[in-house]
């Protein structure tokens, strides 16, 4: 077990190591240079030299990224080049509206797991068709087609809630800490909740049917034991399994950013932060961007596999 | 099911779900499964036969998957529109090679009497789906697209399909090292926030629709290589790969003639998802303005294009385009569930 979470320890590394080193490679050969974005217009060709000199532009491709690894080895994300700061501020300041996010749309996802169940266990009926259906056709909507009517219905015609902004202060970093920063938080949690919902439904309908299929299900049936406890107790809790998975790894991905949501909602948050540090050429905001997205997303993959493992004693975890 | 970590989903702004997940190298043994299933389905089978329910005669893996899928409603109704969205697609390909217009109008045609106070006009007989805000016909421009997003599908899975397809059964059949160094490859592309690769791709590539092509299908790979990798090392063992090879074939004959063939079945589930979820991508980097440049129309270009008319209360002008969108991908969801339901020896009855 301890040479497994080694193992797993080790590949992170690699694939932040990895994804740190392409998004230097693509960032080093992209056209548009960012001392001439950052010089200006009018600036000499004197002046761009001196800024590519200053940020070390003007050194090879290994020499950055070494210096890059280096630094981060030591704690540091390096500095901005647009906005001369350090990238580790500009993450601080945009995190806690990120992890807000990803964690009440985590949270409204999970409503897919009662639905899912009473779908499984009335299979082929009226409400299984048109639950499955629906679940498959929200599962459809691109993310900013939702966000778009949600703003239109709930913001602008019943005047509900507020369609942009975010940004105020939070509790842990996680829950919004006035009324002002829960509503702006309301519509982008929905909007990325609700696709959720609908792939959890479909995915604990199809677990739980495969689940209440099964031989231990039909011996707890044989020996009388009551239908609703048989589901509850002997069921659930095996068809529960997969389904926190997926929810774990959203949670792990949602943590990185959502930029399609925050960009429609004009939310500040770690994916509008690096796609506009793209359009900047600002690479040490890209990458700290990218490694603090890829750092959740593989985390997470880690924390759920040890979870599956553990409560799940069939998958061993030492294969693969 | 144990659907985690996927591609198509990460375009909504989560992780992508691929249709046959993985769970970051630890989830392969739930790979293997549908595959075997295949294997034990597949017609020309050099060694034994296993487990013939007697009195029956066996089906061939996919008359069996048929067997099984048209039970299914809604997986049926799905084919029906990949099926019409082909068609569609197809004519709309040939007939705009030889130069005939199959749309009513000329899909890029401003008309501004059609868009009074430049806010288009509802729909109505002569246009069905309305007008936008240049007076353009919107039910031709819809149209037009399905060209766009056939063409999206197609190219950014065969891109994925051929180096997953590659990669993945080479690393499955010599397995040691070079497996190793394959499939830790995967992981990185596997991790990599797929909005943000395909945007700083299509930024050094440059826009236009093909790059945006290439930049979807080269991150995808990894999950074909996965899946294919995992079903090959369930099949490599068994008795008919032992059996060509004691016939003398080749290596490279025993992975794409033998093995490869028998691995396939959660790789045409995914082919099915992988469709759906570039054509969701298209539309998200059309969104973000990377993409389709004007005035070409495509479903998620036209959308994101009209996004703020719908504010005003114009709604044809993004509920066509995202109706066609929305109606296509879950054609193509409901038929790669329904596949994968039907080729999943755990929900046999």
């Amino acid at each position: 077990m301890l040479s497994y979470i080694v193992r797993r320890l080790a590949q992170m590394v690699l694939v932040l190591v990895g994804v740190t080193f392409i998004t230097f490679i693509i960032m080093f050969v992209v056209p548009g240079n960012p001392a001439a974005l950052l010089a200006g217009k009018n600036a000499t060709p004197e002046k761009v030299r001196q800024i590519e000199k200053n940020l070390g532009l003007d050194q090879p491709l290994y020499v950055q990224y070494g210096k890059f690894m280096w630094r981060l080895m030591h704690g540091d994300l390096g500095t901005s080049y647009q906005l001369d700061k350090p990238v580790s501020e500009l993450i601080a300041l945009n995190a806690p509206n990120t992890i807000q996010l990803a964690f009440a749309a985590v949270l409204i996802e999970l409503l897919g797991i009662p639905l899912g169940i009473y779908s499984a266990l009335r299979q082929y009926t009226f409400w299984d068709t048109a639950l499955t259906t629906g679940a498959l056709l929200i599962w459809g909507i691109p993310v900013f087609v939702l966000a778009v009517f949600m703003q239109w219905f709930f913001g602008l015609k019943l005047g509900l809630l507020p369609i942009t902004g975010g940004g105020g202060e939070t509790f842990l970093w996680i829950f919004p800490a006035d009324l002002e920063n829960l509503q702006v938080l309301i519509l982008p949690a929905v909007t990325l909740g609700l696709i959720e919902v609908a792939y959890i439904s479909y995915m604990q309908r199809a677990s739980m049917l495969e689940v209440i299929r099964s031989d231990y299900i039909r011996t707890a049936r044989a020996k009388g034991v009551p239908e609703r406890r048989v589901v509850m107790k002997h069921g659930l809790k095996n068809a529960l399994i997969p389904v926190l998975t997926i929810a774990g790894i959203d949670l792990g991905a949602l943590l990185g950013g959502a930029i399609l949501t925050e960009t429609v909602f004009n939310r500040p948050g770690i994916g509008l932060m690096t796609f506009q540090a793209i359009g900047a050429r600002d690479l040490p905001v890209v990458a700290g961007g990218v490694l603090f997205a890829t750092f959740f997303y593989v985390l997470a993959n880690l924390i759920v596999d040890l979870a599956y493992g553990y409560l799940d004693p069939r998958i061993r975890l030492e294969e693969g | 099911m144990s659907g985690t970590g996927d591609d198509k989903r990460r375009w909504r702004d989560g992780p992508l779900h691929a249709p046959l997940s993985d769970r970051g190298g630890a989830g392969d043994e739930y790979f293997g499964q549908p595959s075997r299933d295949g294997v034990e389905q597949a017609e020309p089978m050099p060694s034994g036969e296993p487990g013939m329910i007697v009195g029956r005669k066996p089906l061939g893996l996919w008359a069996d998957t048929w067997r099984r899928l048209k039970r299914n409603r809604l997986a049926l109704v799905g084919l029906a529109i990949i099926i019409v969205f082909l068609a569609v697609g197809l004519a709309e390909t040939i007939s705009s090679a030889v130069g005939f217009n199959l749309a009513p109008y000329d899909p890029n045609m401003v008309n501004y009497e059609l868009s009074p106070e430049g806010l288009g006009s509802p729909p109505a007989w002569d246009h069905p789906f309305g007008t936008d805000y240049l007076g353009r016909d919107i039910f031709s421009r819809v149209l037009v697209a399905t060209r766009i997003s056939l063409l999206v599908g197609v190219i950014a899975v065969a891109i994925s399909l051929v180096i997953g397809l590659t990669a993945g059964p080479l690393a499955g059949y010599y397995g040691g090292a070079f497996d190793s160094v394959v499939m830790r490859i995967a992981d990185i592309f596997f991790a990599f926030p797929y909005i943000l690769f395909v945007l700083l791709l299509v930024t050094v590539l440059g826009g236009g629709f093909v790059n945006v092509f290439i930049a979807i299908g080269i991150l995808s790979w990894a999950t074909y290589a996965r899946l294919v990798r995992s079903s090959v090392l369930s099949v490599r063992k068994m008795e008919f790969i032992e059996a060509a090879r004691a016939q003398g074939a080749s290596d490279v004959r025993i992975i794409f003639r033998h093995v490869l063939p028998n691995s396939m079945a959660p790789v045409y589930v995914a082919i099915a998802m992988g469709v759906g979820g570039a054509i969701v991508a298209e539309a998200a980097l059309s969104f973000l303005g990377i993409g389709i440049q004007p005035p070409d129309a495509s479903w998620g270009k036209m959308i994101s294009d009209n996004l703020s008319y719908l504010l005003a209360g114009r709604w044809w002008m993004v509920f066509f385009p995202a109706l066609a969108l929305v109606v296509t991908v879950f054609g193509f969801i409901s038929f790669g569930n329904g596949l994968r339901d039907a080729t999943d020896p755990k929900l046999k009855e």
